[in-house]
C-alpha cells in the first residue's frame, strides 16, 4: 500500500543487534535515471541493503491529456491518444474510437474490425520488444534490446507505409480506420511475421535458459493471486500469478468476437514469469496477425460519419487489451462535439501501486529486476 | 682537499664510466629494446582492445560501430585519446588529494609491471628477467590494483563511489584465491614433468611454457614435420590436460578485471556509479587504459600457461638453426602466434559481454566462495592423488604421456559435471525461491476467481439527464 508518508521524513534510529544503532538510509533513485523507464521517482527507504519502504513519486510527465481531449474534436482528438502510452499508440486509439462508437452504438465494418484486430497486435509485439529489451539493458545484458529494436524497425516501416507515421500513427477514426492497405503491404506484414519468428526463436536462445538470468529473476518480486487481483493488476502481470484474464477473451470486442485467443497463463508470479508471458505474448500475437491476414474481408473500411461528429449525450466505458493491461476510456458526452470528459484508465497506473508491497524486503539489486518486470510506461500512468 | 676526497673523487669517476660502459653496450641497447617494445604493446594494446569491443560488440548486434572517424571507423581510438588528452581535469572539492592524483597511477603501474615477466618470443622478453618466480610475481601486481581501487573509492568524498570501490575491491580479492588456486595445478603438472625426476617443479613463465613443448612428435628428424612440429606440439598444452582449470582461470580473469558479467561497481543502471565517479579526463583513461591492460595480462598468462605460449609452427626450428636471419624470423612468427592467441582470448572477453546480463552482488560472491574455491581444491586433491596412484603402480616405468591422459580425461569430465552443476545450483536455489508461489497455486481457486469477477458496467446510454 502507497502509505502517505512524507518523503521528507527523517529516517528512524534502528536498534541492532549487541547495542548497534544503525540508521536508515533514504535513497532517492531520482527521475532521471537509466533504468527506471521514463521518469519515475522512487523515495525508498533502506536498511542496509534492504528495502524497508518505497514511494513512488510520479507526475512528472503529467502533460494534461485528458484536459486536452475536453477541448478537441473526437476527430482531433484521437491524436492526443497516442501520447499516453507512447510504445502502443494503436491501442491507445482503438481504446477512445471504441469508447466513442460505443456511446453512438457505431459498428465498424468487419474489414475495419480486422484491420484494427491487425494493427493492435503488431504494436503489442512491438511494445513487448521494447519491454522485453529493455528490461535485459537493466540487467547488464546490452545484446538483446538490440537485436529486439530491429525486430521493431520492421513493424514501425510497415505503420509508416500504412498510416503515414512511425510511432503515432493516427490511424484509427470513429467508426472504423483511416486508410486501406497499400499494394504490397500484406505481403510484405506475411513475410516479415515469418522473419520475426524467426528471430524470436534467437532473442530467446540468448535469454531464457541463461543461468545469470534465471539467477537473478525467479523467485523474485512474487505476486499472490489474490494480491494481484487485489490490487487490481491487469495485462501480463496479473497472467503471470496464474489469473486468466484477458480482455480478449473474456470480454470480446471487435474482431477478437470471431478469432478466439489461447490466453498466456504462468503459475509462478515472479519476474521470470511475467517475462516469459510477454514473449509468448509476441508468439500468440503472431499467431493471431496470421490469422487476420488471411480471413482479411472485403468491403468498407470505416462507416461514414459526419466530421463533427456529435455523440449523444451519456457516458459509457471501453476497454481494450493493451500490452500493458486493461486500457479503458471512460467517455461523458454532453450532446456537443467536444467531449465533456475523458477519463483514461491507464494500466501502468494501477500496476505500479503494487511496487511499494513487492519491494519490501527485497536487497538493491533486486529492485531494478522488479520495476522492468512492471514494464510500466509513465505516459499512461501521468497522462 | 685531503687524500680522502682525491680517492672518493676517483671512485666516483670509475663508477661514472662504468655507468657509461654500461649504457654504450649491447646489453643496454638490447633492455631498451625489450622495454619499450612491451610498454608500446600493452599501451596500444588497450587503446586497440577499446575500438576493437566497440566494433565486435557492434557487428554482434547488428550494428557498425563508430564508421565515420577514419575509413571504417579505425582511427576512433586517436580521436578518443585526444578528446581524453585535451579535457579539463576535475577534482572534486574535499578530496584527499595525494590518494586521488595517484590512484590512477596505482591501478596502471602494475598493469605495465606485469607484462615484465610474460615472454612474448624466444628473444623478446626482458634480458634477465626469466624471474624465477613469474607467477607469484603476476598474483602480487594483480594484487596491487585492489589498492588503487579503494583509493579511488575512498578519495573521491562521494559515499556511492565509497561503497562501489569496496565492492569492486571485495570482489576482486575474492576471486584471487580460486585464480591462485586454479594456477597451483599448473604448477603441479610441471613438478611432475619435471624431466629430472627430482619432482620441483617450476613457477617460472617460461619454465612452465617449456614443459608444454613434448620432445615426441611426429616425424621427428623428417624436415617438414620437423619445421612443423618442433617445438609445437598442442597435444601437450596444458588446456587439454586441465580444462577446468583454465575455465576457472578465465572466470577469475573476469571477476578480477570488472569485466561483465561481473561488472557491477561499473553499471550504470544500478545504484552506485562505481569508483570511477569522480574521475574525468586522462585519468579516468588511466583507469580504463588499466582495465584493458588487465584483460589483455589475463589472456597473456592464460596463453602462456594453457596454450603454449608463443609457440607454433616453425618457431622453434627457425630458432634453432642459429642464423640471424632465419632465427629474426623465427621472433616474428612467435610474436605473432603469441599476440594472436592472446586476442583471440580477448575476444572471447568481448564476446561475453556482449552475451551475459550482470551477476547480482550476493550471487557474485556466493560464486567464488561456495563453487570456484571447493573445486579448484578439488582439482589439486585428484591431480596429486592421482600421481600419486599412478606412480606407485607403474614405479618408475610411468610414462607421463600416459599419466597426462588419465588427468586430461579425469578434468574433461570433471569440466562438464562442474557445468552442469552450476546450472543445478541455479535451478536448486530458484526452485527454493519459488516455492512460495508453489503453495499460493495449490492453494488457490484461481478459475473460477477470474470466471466470478463481476464485469465492468456497460453502456449507459444517453437518456435524457
Amino acid at each position: 500500500m502507497v502509505t502517505n508518508q512524507n518523503p521528507g521524513a527523517l529516517p528512524g534510529w534502528i536498534e541492532g543487534e549487541e547495542g548497534i544503532q544503525t540508521q536508515e538510509m533514504l535513497l532517492n533513485m531520482g527521475p532521471q535515471h537509466p533504468s527506471t523507464h521514463g521518469v519515475l521517482r522512487l523515495v525508498m527507504t533502506l536498511e542496509g541493503e534492504t528495502v524497508v519502504n518505497c514511494t513512488p513519486v510520479i507526475g512528472y510527465l503529467h502533460r494534461g491529456i485528458e484536459k486536452i481531449l475536453e477541448n478537441r474534436t473526437v476527430m482531433a482528438g484521437i491524436r492526443y491518444m497516442d501520447n499516453a502510452d507512447y510504445l502502443s499508440p494503436m491501442l491507445n486509439e482503438t481504446a477512445y474510437a471504441g469508447a466513442v462508437e460505443q456511446l453512438m452504438g457505431i459498428e465498424p465494418p468487419r474489414r475495419a474490425q480486422y484491420i484494427r484486430l491487425l494493427t493492435n497486435e503488431m504494436q503489442r509485439i512491438a511494445s513487448h520488444l521494447v519491454g522485453v529489451g529493455t528490461y535485459l539493458l537493466d540487467l547488464g545484458a546490452s545484446t538483446p534490446v538490440l537485436w529486439a529494436f530491429r525486430d521493431r524497425e520492421g513493424i514501425l516501416s510497415l505503420f509508416e507505409a500504412l498510416g503515414g507515421s512511425r510511432f503515432n500513427v493516427n490511424y484509427m477514426r470513429v467508426g472504423g480506420v483511416l486508410h486501406d492497405f497499400p499494394k504490397g503491404w500484406l505481403a510484405e506484414c506475411s513475410a516479415f511475421l515469418d522473419q520475426l519468428e524467426k528471430n524470436m526463436v534467437e532473442l530467446e536462445g540468448l535469454i531464457t535458459g541463461n543461468e545469470i538470468f534465471e539467477a537473478r529473476t525467479q523467485g523474485v518480486g512474487y505476486v499472490d493471486q489474490q494480491q494481484a487481483i487485489a490490487y487490481g493488476l491487469t495485462g501480463p502481470m496479473l497472467r503471470a500469478s496464474g489469473v486468466k484474464w484477458d480482455l480478449r477473451a473474456n470480454r470480446p470486442y471487435g474482431a477478437y468476437r470471431e478469432v478466439p485467443v489461447n490466453v498466456v497463463v504462468r503459475q509462478e508470479g515472479d519476474c521470470f514469469a511475467r517475462y516469459k508471458v510477454r514473449i509468448d505474448e509476441i508468439y500468440e500475437s503472431i499467431r493471431l496477425s496470421r490469422i487476420a491476414i488471411e480471413r482479411l474481408p472485403g468491403g468498407p473500411i470505416c462507416v461514414r460519419t459526419p466530421i463533427a461528429l456529435r455523440p449523444p449525450r451519456g457516458e459509457t466505458y471501453f476497454a481494450v487489451e493493451s500490452s500493458k493491461g486493461e486500457l479503458g476510456v471512460y467517455f461523458i458526452s454532453d450532446g456537443s462535439e467536444y467531449p465533456w470528459r475523458a477519463k483514461l484508465r491507464g494500466p501502468s497506473f494501477v500496476n505500479l501501486q503494487i511496487l511499494p508491497e513487492l519491494l519490501r524486503g527485497h536487497k538493491m539489486g533486486d529492485v531494478i529486476a522488479i520495476l522492468g518486470s512492471t514494464d510500466i510506461v509513465l505516459g499512461e500512468v501521468d497522462r | 682537499m685531503t687524500i680522502h676526497n682525491i680517492l672518493i673523487l676517483g671512485d666516483l669517476g670509475s663508477f661514472f664510466s662504468g655507468l657509461w660502459h654500461g649504457i654504450i653496450s649491447w646489453q643496454f641497447l638490447q633492455f631498451l629494446v625489450a622495454f619499450l617494445s612491451f610498454f608500446g604493446f600493452i599501451l596500444t594494446s588497450a587503446t586497440i582492445l577499446v575500438l576493437a569491443e566497440r566494433k565486435v560488440i557492434a557487428w554482434m548486434q547488428d550494428r557498425f560501430g563508430p564508421y565515420h572517424t577514419g575509413p571504417h571507423g579505425l582511427l576512433q581510438s586517436v580521436a578518443d585519446v585526444a578528446k581524453l588528452l585535451l579535457k579539463e581535469d576535475i577534482h572534486p572539492a574535499d578530496t584527499d588529494k595525494v590518494l586521488f592524483l595517484l590512484a590512477p597511477s596505482v591501478f596502471l603501474a602494475p598493469v605495465i609491471a606485469a607484462f615484465a615477466v610474460l615472454p612474448f618470443s624466444p628473444y623478446v622478453g626482458l634480458p634477465g628477467t626469466a624471474l624465477a618466480t613469474g607467477i607469484v610475481y603476476l598474483v602480487a601486481m594483480s594484487s596491487i590494483d585492489v589498492i588503487g581501487v579503494v583509493m579511488a573509492g575512498w578519495s573521491s568524498n562521494n559515499k556511492y563511489a565509497l561503497i562501489g570501490g569496496l565492492r569492486s575491491a571485495a570482489q576482486m580479492i575474492s576471486y584471487e584465491l580460486p585464480l591462485v588456486l586454479a594456477l597451483i595445478g599448473v604448477v603441479m603438472l610441471t613438478s611432475i614433468l619435471d624431466p629430472s625426476g627430482v619432482g620441483i617443479g617450476t613457477i617460472s613463465l617460461r619454465g612452465i611454457m617449456t614443459y608444454q613443448s613434448s620432445s615426441l612428435y611426429p616425424g621427428k628428424g623428417i624436415g617438414i614435420w620437423d619445421f612443423i612440429f618442433k617445438g609445437f606440439t598442442p597435444w601437450s598444452w596444458f588446456f587439454l590436460v586441465q580444462p577446468l582449470m583454465m575455465v576457472i582461470y578465465y572466470v577469475c580473469g573476469l571477476a578480477e578485471t570488472n569485466r561483465p558479467p561481473f561488472d557491477l561497481p561499473e553499471a550504470e543502471s544500478e545504484l552506485v556509479a562505481g569508483y570511477l565517479t569522480e574521475y574525468s579526463g586522462m585519468r579516468w583513461a588511466m583507469f580504463f587504459l588499466g582495465e584493458y591492460g588487465n584483460m589483455t595480462i589475463v589472456s597473456a598468462i592464460a596463453t602462456t600457461l594453457f596454450l603454449g605460449g608463443w609457440s607454433g609452427p616453425g618457431v622453434a626450428y627457425l630458432t634453432g638453426l642459429n642464423n640471424l636471419g632465419w632465427g629474426t624470423l623465427g621472433n616474428v612468427l612467435a610474436l605473432g602466434y603469441f599476440i594472436t592467441k592472446v586476442y583471440v582470448l580477448c575476444f572471447v572477453f568481448i564476446w561475453i559481454r556482449a552475451t551475459l546480463p550482470r551477476l547480482r552482488a550476493d550471487q557474485l560472491m556466493q560464486f567464488a566462495w561456495l563453487i570456484l574455491i571447493p573445486t579448484t581444491l578439488i582439482n589439486i586433491l585428484i591431480t596429486g592423488g592421482l600421481y600419486l596412484v599412478v606412480s606407485s603402480l607403474g614405479g618408475g616405468n610411468l610414462d607421463t604421456l600416459v599419466f597426462l591422459v588419465i588427468l586430461g580425461v579425469i578434468n574433461w569430465v570433471m569440466m562438464f559435471v562442474f557445468i552442469r552443476i552450476v546450472g543445478r545450483a541455479t535451478v536448486a536455489t530458484t526452485r527454493r525461491a519459488k516455492a512460495p508461489a508453489e503453495r499460493a497455486r495449490q492453494r488457490a481457486v484461481a478459475a473460477q476467481l477470474a470466471e466470478q469477477s463481476t464485469a465492468h458496467t456497460p453502456v449507459i446510454a444517453g437518456s435524457s439527464k
